[in-house]
């Protein structure tokens, strides 16, 4: 408990102390200013060489090339991959290596890591329920550590070796290696080395992971997925220099591009799916499957290459046989696997036309479990996903894009993901899916085949910064998923996140992956959401799609950081963005803007036959007090109603009658008037507009624009778009000043009508104020309308059905 | 020491989907119009589709069959408390759940006690399922916003109000 507490503070102190620091330049000790506008100057790194102040690679720009080339055996029956893999390591940096540093990952499941060692834990058992009793999850809890314990886990690395087969001294430090070199490496040279490794594949349902084995009781057989699976370089950027942090879990991975060579040897009845193009289809495909390749080419639906009966039919028995399937990748970071005899494979190629790859393969990989669903939709989403995306960036520069089921929900990696969602087999051996299933299948291989886009491509840090790749993404699959469908909900919605923006316990998008607290809305939602509402309502599609793509292209092929992003964003836009940066990505601001007042002003004409008999309207429009009232309902007369012979001039003439004393006054007032003063005025007296002050208050933090719908008396309504510039001067409260046209009388104005800046709250929203129901009670009204509704005079007709028939109807 | 490590290894390291799920948002709401405290549950329909298929036996369908719509929220119901904070049990009264959009609601409350200054709460819904599930909880109508985060082995939490107006 106690340590809990301490480790919590730790990570609160450095967020306290740097949001005082940054409070500084935009918070004075003097006044109450806040200036949420200030350009982002101390917030970025100082432009320099590599990285430009436009958010450009500069002049100097470099990054190291890796290339790989390895041979990997899978032991089907132990579960266990053995490896030997040469490196070849470019120096493109200014500087010289005396070592260099590889991430182990699969070393995060030793029991000694840093990962395992610091899972906090300060209590007895999960706490379903408030009365405290056995829970479900235990036995998953043990399974887990029953795994751990009977298995070694973690790397087994030999034979280190220089091109001369000099042994390397290594060190390893928990998820990380160091490898030190017999030479220096000098500024634009390589160096070639090799090693041997081994590791035992963990069963990924029992361990949690992003890759592992799966093991299907029914038939004995397996699905492998292989990922961070042999010792990988460790990024050297000019910003940070080796990205040596251990891998915690949550921080995914940086990694440099390079040219992958890579012989994969399993069972040969399984088939493989690889990061990369089949060098030797020949020799592990039969002369069916590439004809089926080569229809698939220009079908219009997905061609099966390996069909559900041929995959059932390789389930029924395993060999002792094996083929060495050759793959190959050019310029990518990364490079997974999938291996089993349980695949079916389908196919269809996608014209994307260009120069780069006018011919991707789309693919799919899944065992019968996956059934129709993946039939239908994963290589369609597949396509899909290429289509949208490529128009926000570029073309998609990989010869295939797959699909892969297997345990892992979803994950992404070069040319591969893997995806999780499958049918049920149901009592009568038909295999059936829900309506969500199908919804989280199509946006899953969106999502996942968006990240080969970013940060495959478009290389982010993603242990630095989870938003960059997954923010992105998120804004992403949400257009290509509305594109499919815009009737499912695909969730980057602002008023998606406008529950976790009010809470309480958050940090600013614009922290390291392993400190968020809460990494789904932190990285995924609020950051995605941040980038509709730019798109939508600040900047406006054409804008940012330019600048958007302006900085995919810019990137492709490169890393990114934060800071090139925010400026290619407002450069190549044109807009100062700094605020929308400022106020989403490094605050905790949330989004509320009030009205509070609307009143209206009339111009004096000056002309005292006008005013006066405006004035003598307004004194009679005035309420009659309650003494005058009762006093006439009593009948009592007045003195001078009983008295009408006594009268005299004031009897005639009210005090709002103009004499020409007013009339000298104002032919006075008009010929004092400059040429253009009267034309001036003379003009706005004949238009006679109506002037309203709208009164607003700033109580969320976050500055934003301000989306008006103003209602008039005739029925009519017309939009608004005030910039979030007219905070710049009082964060807190302004006013302003509209004005309409004669007759075109003001009844009511609502702020954002259409939820589209995630104010969080919309009851202050409008004015004249208006009731806005909980969603209980809306809930509890349409439930008691919907009972009134009911037909029963043709219900009571319905027959009793039998216990085991399906109402059709019910279901709908 | 390292057995408990070991175990609960699970709660950190849990698959860390590209795909975000597993998170339920609640808003307690002291609804001054009704005079009620409204519990306002919202969770993901495709959590609750896996949520079912653990919980009941046979072909459950949150989506559209009234019946497993109604045995889920029961089952929230379960695993949801309310208490002042002397300790004294808020009996929650069932008012319904429905399917909107992505999301699955279910609806409770209970009468405002009198002058309260806070509430406990307890909140495992699918807590017991998956470890990975984190259900926040957002007070309001009282004041400034408090929220309450119920991850890892949280069981019961408060949220003071500040005295704006004594009562």
């Amino acid at each position: 408990m106690k340590k809990a507490v301490l480790k919590l503070s730790a990570l609160i102190l450095p967020l306290a102390v740097s949001s005082a620091v940054m409070a500084s330049s935009v918070e004075q000790t003097k006044g109450s200013f806040v200036d949420k506008f200030r350009q982002l100057d101390e917030a970025l790194p100082t432009p320099n060489v590599y990285r430009s102040a436009a958010g450009e690679p500069a002049e100097n720009y470099w990054q190291q090339q890796v290339n790989y080339d390895i041979d990997v055996k899978l032991d089907e029956k132990k579960r266990r991959l053995t490896a030997s893999q040469t490196i070849e390591y470019k120096n493109n940096s200014p500087h010289t290596l005396k070592y260099l540093w590889l991430q182990l990952d699969q070393n995060i499941f030793k029991s000694d890591s840093i990962a395992e060692m610091t899972s906090t834990f300060n209590g007895k058992t999960l706490q379903g329920d408030p009365q405290p009793k056995s829970t479900k999850l235990s036995l998953g809890q043990l399974r887990r550590q029953q795994f751990m314990a009977d298995n070694e886990l973690g790397y087994q690395i030999a034979n280190v070796k220089d091109e001369d087969g000099k042994e390397l001294k290594v060190t390893v430090v928990d998820t990380l290696m160091r490898i030190d070199l017999n030479e220096p490496l000098k500024p634009g040279k390589d160096v070639e080395f090799s090693m041997d490794f081994a590791f035992n594949i963990v069963e990924e349902d029992a361990v949690g992971a992003r890759s592992g084995y799966e093991h299907f009781e029914e038939d004995g057989n397996d699905i492998f997925l292989l990922a961070q699976w042999f010792p990988r370089l460790a990024a050297y950027t000019d910003y940070e220099a080796w990205t040596n942090k251990a891998f915690l879990g949550s921080g995914e991975f940086t990694l440099e591009f390079g040219d992958y060579d890579v012989e994969i040897t399993v069972p040969a009845d399984h088939i493989v799916s690889a990061t990369g193009q089949l060098d030797n289809p020949s020799s592990v495909l039969t002369s069916t499957q590439r004809k089926r390749l080569e229809q698939a080419e220009d079908a219009k639906r997905p061609v099966f290459i390996v069909t559900e009966e041929e995959a059932l039919e390789n389930e029924k028995e395993g060999t002792n046989k094996t083929k060495t399937w050759h793959f190959k990748a050019e310029n990518v970071r990364d490079f997974a696997w999938a291996s089993s005899r349980k695949f079916m494979w389908d196919a269809k190629g996608y014209h994307q036309g260009g120069k780069d790859q006018p011919l991707v393969m789309a693919m799919s990989f899944y065992p019968k479990e996956g059934g129709d669903l993946w039939k239908k939709y994963s290589t369609e989403s597949v396509v899909h996903t290429m289509e949208v995306y490529s128009r926000f960036s570029f073309d998609y520069p990989y010869p295939v894009a797959q699909s892969v089921n297997g345990p892992v929900g979803g994950m992404e990696y070069p040319m591969i993901t893997f995806n999780g969602p499958r049918t049920d087999l149901q009592e009568d051996g038909t295999r059936t899916y829900s309506q969500a299933e199908k919804r989280f299948l199509i946006g899953v291989v969106i999502h996942e085949i968006g990240h080969i886009y970013f940060p495959m491509i478009v290389n982010s840090d993603e242990r630095q910064w989870t938003w960059m790749d997954e923010g992105l993404n998120s804004f992403l699959d949400g257009v290509a998923g509305r594109e499919w469908d815009h009737t499912i909900p695909w969730g980057v919605e602002p008023r998606d996140i406008v529950e976790y923006m009010k809470s309480e316990n958050q940090v600013p998008v614009m922290t390291q992956s392993d400190s968020v607290l809460r990494l789904g809305p932190n990285a995924y939602t609020k950051p995605a959401a941040a980038l509709n509402i730019l798109r939508e309502v600040i900047l406006g599609r054409e804008l940012f799609d330019f600048a958007f793509k302006e900085y995919a292209q810019r990137w492709k092929y490169k890393r990114p950081t934060p800071a090139d992003f925010f400026r290619t964003m407002e450069e190549a836009s044109g807009v100062d963005l700094d605020w929308f940066w400022r106020g989403w990505f490094y605050t905790t601001d949330h989004v509320d803007i009030s009205l509070d007042k609307v009143y209206q002003l009339r111009l004096d004409t000056k002309n005292p036959d006008i005013d006066f008999n405006r004035l003598r309207d307004i004194e009679a429009d005035k309420p009659m007090p309650l003494f005058v009232k009762r006093n006439k309902e009593e009948g009592k007369k007045l003195w001078v109603e009983e008295n009408p012979d006594v009268t005299d001039f004031y009897d005639e003439n009210d005090r709002f009658t103009v004499t020409n004393k007013e009339r000298n006054a104002y032919n006075k007032f008009l010929k004092g008037l400059e040429p253009w003063e009267r034309k001036t005025f003379e003009r706005a007296i004949k238009e006679d507009k109506n002037y309203y002050v709208l009164e607003f208050s700033n109580l969320g933090g976050l500055v934003m624009p301000i989306l008006l719908e103003l209602t008039y008396e005739d029925g009519t309504k017309e939009e608004q778009y005030i910039p979030a510039e007219i905070w710049r001067r009082n964060h807190k409260h302004v006013q302003k000043l509209i004005v309409t046209e004669k007759g075109k009388n003001l009844v009511s104005v609502t702020v954002d009508p259409r939820w589209e800046t995630a104010d969080v709250d919309v009851e202050n929203n409008n004015y004249p104020r208006r009731i806005i129901p909980s969603r209980i009670e809306v809930y509890k009204r349409e439930k008691s309308k919907a009972k009134v509704s009911r037909d029963i005079m043709q219900d009571i007709k319905t027959e009793l059905k039998k216990d085991d028939e399906k109402d059709a109807k019910e279901q709908q | 020491m390292r057995f408990a490590a070991i175990i609960f290894a699970l709660l950190l390291s849990a698959p860390t989907m590209a795909h975000q799920l597993k998170a339920s948002v609640t808003t307690v709401l002291f609804n001054k119009r009704t005079n009620n405290i409204e519990l306002m549950h919202r969770f993901y329909l495709h959590d609750t589709e896996h949520a079912v298929e653990h919980l009941f036996d046979g072909n459950a369908d949150i989506l559209s069959n009234k019946e497993d719509q109604k045995r889920f929220a029961d089952y929230v119901e379960s695993h949801i408390a309310l208490q002042t904070l002397g300790g004294k049990p808020l009996e929650l009264k069932d008012v319904g759940a429905q399917v909107d959009g992505k999301f699955f609601w279910v609806y409770q409350e209970v009468t405002i006690p009198e002058g309260i200054h806070g509430i406990r709460m307890s909140n495992g819904a699918l807590r017991d399922l998956w470890p990975a599930q984190v259900n926040m909880v957002n007070i309001e109508g009282k004041g400034k916003v408090k929220t309450l985060t119920f991850s890892q082995d949280d069981t019961w939490l408060e949220a003071r109000f500040e005295s704006v107006n004594p009562e």
